[in-house]
């Protein structure tokens, strides 16, 4: 084979060669930072916020698949918060008929939204932008509608396992023996709210992660890749709705049950924002995105203010968002590859 | 080779094919012709983005008609396009192992066809280096060595030199001039350089309002008075 490597030097002065940050680097700062923000709530918070730090990792695991979403294909979905309300469904169904160990619980939570938002992502496979938006948005809505009507199961009889006739004691959800306390709780969510993001992580820097670069950076170039573009896609919804699914399991443990208007397709909405806030592009920003979409209306109702205020935060949020696709969390993750550079090169020289 | 055998593409009432026979058997064929001779076009039927009208295309006696773009990749057709489109986020190697996830027979050729092929092409010092931080030759050498990658059987590079400056064409030229031996594969250059045309391909298909106007040995080809009136300007 004719090697002419020697002779290609590249002519024009070429930028820096920053490279890509190690993967071993990339999961120090991933348990270190999640660590470290876990460990002060846990350590510093009382019920009232743990609850909502335990929301708000569960956020995060939601925002997680809609960043991939938007930020791996450029995809649009209005329908994350709805999935996670599917999944929280079908974990309360399958506890109440099998009383499964609650791991399998969440599994099948996450399995179940799954499979819903892989058929909820089809139109994906003919629509984008704007478009797809609204459809999603539309079955969030549909969602809604439909878990008003039949609500949450609550271990009554029937498929729908709701109190009936027969006049019998709603039953909570138990949460593991491990993790009965609030803080327990929170520090399981918390170490799944990790697994979830190195999930996507995982998926973002392998195979899938390559495809759906090809598929966004223009699917003529994907296909002349040799990349199946409907498998990809459809891998995407499933993942993103599995950690969805997840969420919504583990909302359900942490209530013991749930409210059909926790669901609501705003909230869908501002997961999305809480996504451009945070950042799509980086694990970080999907952390603080779900952090801050959760912990803005608690701090209101914390200090009795109208709740409806947050909109108008997300609304503002949204705008300074769009001026900076980044987001909070790419700004801080730029801001570190930066200063790591510059720590790599005095250590060198 | 590549056979075209009365090749017709129609566009609403626009012919961008007309009837098109042409066979290219040498290691390195160009395909040239003024704006809208059809030649893009041509590249686009054989990796199966446009459907002919009517004829057949065949790649090493294998009929191509029928075959999604999928199967024709399998088969081995590689292409580039008119623009660069290397994905920012992701380093050189990683840009090239995007097509080997899916052409390489296992993971262990795949690791292997990366490296040779990005070593090939130059970029084995930036291969960790991302997307966005290379420049323009860089940029466009990524794209080349991801048509390397699988065992190609036919190469289709559109403008692979648009924007390079003269330096940066010269190492190019000596690039696509090792492909063909380097990796037992065909290559169709499709540029506006008559220059870069002249010094790397064998032979030479010229296109005129989607006719053939000539084929045959370059030189030849590009001395031809009716292609110098058609596409030089000159005779």
């Amino acid at each position: 084979m004719t090697e002419i490597s020697s002779e290609t030097e590249p002519f024009v002065a070429a930028p820096p060669a920053t490279s890509e940050i190690a993967p071993v680097t990339r999961v120090t700062a991933i348990v270190v930072v999640v660590g470290l923000i876990s460990t002060v709530i846990a350590a510093t918070c009382d019920g009232y916020w743990l609850s909502n730090f335990t929301q708000a990792y569960c956020m995060v695991l939601t925002l997680s698949g809609c960043a991939l979403l938007y930020g791996q294909l450029g995809l649009v979905s209005l329908c994350q918060w709805a999935l996670a309300g599917v999944g929280g469904w079908v974990s309360l169904r399958v506890y109440h008929s099998f009383h499964p160990p609650f791991l399998l619980t969440i599994l099948a939570g996450g399995l179940g939204a799954s499979l819903i938002g892989m058929v909820w992502g089809l139109p994906a496979l003919r629509m984008r932008g704007l478009y797809l938006a609204l459809v999603t948005l539309m079955l969030a809505g549909a969602f809604q509608t439909l878990v008003v009507v039949t609500s949450f199961p609550v271990g009554g009889p029937g498929f729908l396992g709701q109190v009936g006739a027969s006049g019998n004691e709603r039953i909570m959800m138990a949460r593991p023996v491990f993790a009965a306390s609030d803080t327990a709780y929170f520090v399981f969510v918390a170490v799944i709210t990790l697994l979830g993001i190195f999930l996507v992580e995982a998926h973002r820097r392998t195979k899938p992660g390559r495809a759906w670069a090809l598929i966004r950076k223009d699917e003529h170039v994907a296909i002349a890749a040799g990349v199946r573009i409907v498998f990809y896609k459809a891998w995407a919804f499933a993942l993103a709705g599995f950690l969805a699914g997840v969420a919504g399991a583990l909302l359900a443990g942490l209530f013991g049950q749930l409210d059909a208007s926790a669901f609501a397709p705003t909230d869908s909405i501002i997961i999305f924002i809480g996504t451009l806030l945070g950042g799509y592009d980086s694990w970080l920003g999907s952390l603080l995105g779900g952090i801050l979409t959760r912990f803005v209306p608690a701090l209101l109702i914390d200090f009795n203010v109208n709740t409806n205020l947050g909109f108008m935060f997300f609304g503002f949020a949204l705008m300074m968002a769009l001026r900076d696709p980044l987001g909070i969390g790419g700004r801080l993750t730029l801001l570190a590859a930066q200063l790591w550079t510059k720590y790599q090169g005095r250590r060198a020289a | 080779m590549i056979s075209i055998d009365a090749l017709t593409v129609r566009f609403g009432g626009i012919r961008a094919l007309d009837a098109l026979d042409a066979e290219l058997a040498a290691p390195i064929c160009g395909l040239i012709g003024p704006n809208g001779a059809g030649k893009t076009t041509l590249v686009n039927v054989l990796s199966g983005f446009v459907r002919p009208y009517a004829g057949g295309i065949a790649l090493n006696g294998i009929a191509l008609s029928g075959l999604s773009p999928r199967r024709r990749v399998a088969l081995g057709l590689r292409r580039t396009f008119q623009q660069e489109l290397v994905v920012d986020e992701l380093t050189a190697a990683d840009n090239v192992r995007a097509i080997a996830d899916h052409v390489s027979a296992n993971r262990q050729s795949g690791r292997r066809e990366v490296a040779v092929a990005v070593d090939f092409v130059g970029l084995g010092a930036r291969r960790n280096v991302l997307g966005r931080q290379l420049n323009l030759y860089e940029r466009r050498m990524v794209e080349i060595a991801k048509t390397l990658i699988g065992r190609p059987k036919l190469i289709l590079m559109d403008e692979p030199g648009a924007g390079l400056n003269e330096p940066e064409t010269d190492r190019l030229r000596r690039l696509l001039a090792a492909i063909p031996e380097a990796f037992d594969t065909q290559l169709v250059l499709i540029d506006h350089d008559a220059d870069l045309i002249a010094s790397v391909c064998v032979d030479t298909l010229v296109l005129d309002f989607g006719k053939r106007l000539a084929i045959g040995p370059t030189r030849a080809v590009l001395d031809d008075p009716v292609v110098r009136r058609a596409y030089l300007g000159r005779e």
